[in-house]
C-alpha cells in the first residue's frame, strides 16, 4: 500500500470519527432550523427541508435573549479582567522562582482549581449574604466566578512564563532598567500569546457558567444566558426548535472563537494541564 | 519608607506584591468559605440565623441528620457509578482517539483539535443538546438505536428511573473524551520513538509493543488523566441541572448536586454545607494524587 492512499484512507476514518463526535452539535443546529411540527416527525428529517431561519430572530425577542447575553458578557469580561490582572503577576512569581515557598503556593492553587462551584456556593451565597454582596448580584457573581477561575489560569501562564528566557529581563537590569520595567518591557510582551489565549479560555469558562449565577442572581433581568436557557427548559417542554435555536444563538460565537483559535488553545492547555 | 518603595521596583517586594494580591483575593474568596463552610457544617442554619455569625452548635448533628437521609447511600451509590463509568468511558474512548491520532497524516493536527469543542461549549447547550437528543419518543439516539436493532422499544433515558442516571453519563463522557485524549496524545508523543524500533527489531507485535511499551511508559500521563477525570466529574453539575434535574425520583441525584438542592432548594444550608465539606475532602484527596502523578511527570 503506497503513503498516499494510507494517508487518503486515515483521513477518510478521522473525518468519520469526528463527524459522529461532532453530531450533537450539527444535530442542535438542523432543529433549530426546523418547524414545531417537523421537530416530531417519525423518522426525523437529517437535512432541513425547508429552514425556518426566522427561528433566531423569534427567540431573541420572545427570551429577551439580547438582555441574557448581556449580562453573560458583563460576567464573561469582569471575571476575565479580573482574572488576568491578579493572575499574569503572580504567574510570572512563581514561574521565576524555584524553592519550597513557591511549592508550597503552587500546591494551594493547585488545590484551589478541584473546589467544585456547586460546593463551594453555599457558604458564598451566605457569607456574600451576611456582606450584603448579593445586593450586586453580577459583581458577586464576578468575583466568586474569578476566585475559581484563577488558580487554572495560573498554572496555564506559568507554563508560558517559564518559557520566556529570564536571561533577557537580567540583561535589561544590567542596561539600568527597574524590575517593574523589565517586567512591563520584556517579560510581559514575550509572554503575550499565551497569556492572550488563556485569558480567552477563561472567557469562554465564565460566558457558559451556571452554578454561581444561578444561585446568586434572583432577577431575571441580570441573569446571563446560561441561566436563561435552563429556564426555557421546562420538564414538559415541547419547543425544541426554539430551545435549540437559543443554544447556537449563545453557543456560535464561542464555536467561532475556537475554530479560529484552535491551534494555539489546543497548544496552551496541553503545555499548562500536564506540567 | 524609600526602602519599601525601592525593594517594590527593584526587589523582593515586587515578587510579593504580585504574588500577594492574588493569593490575598483567592483567601478572601476562596479560602474563607472554606473555613465557613466546615463552621457551618457544625452550625444550626435556618433562614433565621443566615444573617448571623453566631449561631448555635450542634457538634455532628448535620453529620448524623445527613448520614441518616433515607436517600444518602442512594446518592453516594449513584456519585460513585457516575464517577466511575464516566472516568471509564471518557477514558477508554480518549485513549482509542488518541492512539489513532498518533498515526500521522494530512490534518490529523487540526482533527484532533476540533474534538475539543465539547469542552469548551457551555455545560448547560451541552445539557440542553443532550436532553433533546435522548428525549424518549422523538429523541434521535432512540431512532437510531431502534434502527440499528439494538434496542426494540424506545428507551425513556430521562424518566425511567432506571436510566436517568445514564442519560447524564453519556452527555458527560461526550464532553469529556476529548479533553482526556489531548492530554494522552500529549503523553503518546513522548515516548521515545527508538523504543518502538527497538521492540520491532526484536520481533514484538503491536499489541505487544503496547502493553510493554506504551503503557509502562504512559503510566504518569494516565495517573494525571484519571485524577483530573475525578476532579472534573465531581465538579459535574451543569448536566444535572440541564437533563434530569437530580431525577425521577432521585434516581439521577449525586453528591454534588445534592448539596446545591439542599441548600437553594430545600433552603437548609446546614446540610448542604456538611455535604460540600465532606465531599471537597474527598475531591482534595484526589487532587494530591493528581498533583503527585504530575511531579513524576517533569522529568525533561
Amino acid at each position: 500500500m503506497n503513503a498516499s492512499l494510507r494517508n487518503w484512507l486515515l483521513l477518510a476514518v478521522a473525518l468519520g470519527l469526528a463527524a459522529l463526535y461532532l453530531f450533537p452539535l450539527y444535530w442542535m443546529y438542523v432543529t433549530s432550523l426546523k418547524t414545531g411540527s417537523e421537530v416530531f416527525a417519525t423518522p426525523p428529517g437529517f437535512v432541513p427541508r425547508d429552514a425556518q431561519w426566522d427561528n433566531f430572530p423569534y427567540v431573541w425577542s420572545v427570551r429577551d435573549m439580547g438582555s441574557y447575553i448581556w449580562n453573560s458578557l458583563i460576567i464573561a469580561s469582569g471575571t476575565t479582567f479580573l482574572t488576568a490582572a491578579l493572575g499574569t503577576g503572580c504567574a510570572y512569581v512563581l514561574a521565576r522562582y524555584r524553592n519550597m515557598w513557591i511549592d508550597i503556593g503552587l500546591f494551594l492553587i493547585l488545590m484551589l482549581q478541584v473546589l467544585p462551584a456547586s460546593l463551594m456556593i453555599t457558604p458564598i451565597f451566605v457569607g456574600f449574604s451576611q456582606f450584603g454582596l448579593l445586593e450586586t448580584p453580577r459583581l458577586a457573581v464576578i468575583l466568586a466566578l474569578t476566585a475559581k477561575t484563577m488558580p487554572f489560569f495560573v498554572v496555564l501562564v506559568r507554563a508560558t512564563f517559564m518559557s520566556v528566557p529570564s536571561e533577557l529581563e537580567e540583561a535589561a537590569l544590567v542596561d539600568g532598567n527597574s524590575r517593574i520595567g523589565a517586567f512591563f518591557a520584556i517579560a510581559l510582551p514575550l509572554a503575550r500569546n499565551g497569556i492572550l489565549v488563556s485569558a480567552i479560555l477563561i472567557f469562554m469558562q465564565a460566558f457558559g457558567e451556571y452554578v454561581y449565577s444561578k444561585s446568586i442572581i434572583q432577577s431575571p433581568a441580570l441573569q446571563p444566558a446560561s441561566v436563561g436557557l435552563n429556564a426555557f427548559m421546562g420538564p414538559n417542554t415541547n419547543e425544541w426548535n426554539n430551545i435549540m435555536a437559543y443554544a447556537s444563538i449563545y453557543v456560535t460565537p464561542i464555536l467561532a472563537a475556537f475554530v479560529l483559535l484552535q491551534r494555539r488553545i489546543v497548544a496552551g492547555l496541553t503545555s499548562g494541564a500536564l506540567k | 519608607m524609600n526602602r519599601v518603595i525601592s525593594s517594590f521596583r527593584d526587589g523582593k517586594g515586587f515578587d510579593i506584591a504580585l504574588v500577594g494580591a492574588a493569593l490575598l483575593f483567592l483567601g478572601i474568596f476562596a479560602g474563607l468559605p472554606l473555613v465557613y463552610n466546615v463552621v457551618m457544617s457544625f452550625q444550626a442554619v435556618d433562614m433565621f440565623s443566615l444573617g448571623t455569625f453566631a449561631r448555635p452548635f450542634v457538634g455532628f448533628d448535620n453529620y448524623i441528620a445527613v448520614f441518616s437521609e433515607p436517600i444518602f447511600w442512594p446518592v453516594m451509590r449513584n456519585t460513585v457509578v457516575f464517577v466511575v463509568a464516566s472516568i471509564g468511558g471518557q477514558f477508554v474512548i480518549g485513549f482509542g482517539l488518541a492512539l489513532f491520532f498518533t498515526l500521522k497524516f494530512p490534518g490529523s493536527t487540526y482533527l484532533r483539535g476540533l474534538f475539543l469543542v465539547s469542552w469548551v461549549m457551555p455545560g448547560l447547550v451541552v445539557g440542553a443538546i443532550w436532553n433533546w437528543i435522548l428525549a424518549g419518543d422523538f429523541g434521535v439516539l432512540n431512532f437510531a438505536l431502534t434502527g440499528l436493532g439494538i434496542i426494540e422499544d424506545n428507551i425513556f433515558w430521562r424518566s425511567d428511573t432506571a436510566f436517568s442516571l445514564w442519560a447524564v453519563i453519556i452527555a458527560n463522557i461526550w464532553l469529556g473524551t476529548s479533553f482526556n485524549m489531548i492530554l494522552l496524545s500529549v503523553g503518546l508523543a513522548s515516548i521515545p520513538r527508538d523504543l518502538y524500533e527497538a521492540a520491532a527489531l526484536d520481533g514484538a507485535n503491536g499489541w505487544q509493543r503496547f502493553w510493554t511499551i506504551t503503557l509502562p511508559m504512559m503510566r504518569a500521563t494516565i495517573g494525571a488523566v484519571i485524577s483530573l477525570g475525578l476532579i472534573f466529574t465531581l465538579q459535574q453539575f451543569d448536566l444535572f441541572a440541564a437533563i434530569t434535574s437530580g431525577g425521577p425520583a432521585n434516581s439521577s441525584n449525586v453528591a454534588q448536586y445534592w448539596a446545591w438542592d439542599f441548600s437553594f432548594r430545600q433552603y437548609d444550608f446546614a446540610k448542604g454545607a456538611t455535604i460540600s465539606v465532606l465531599m471537597i475532602a474527598l475531591v482534595m484527596v484526589a487532587s494530591v494524587i493528581y498533583v503527585r502523578s504530575t511531579r513524576h511527570e517533569v522529568r525533561g
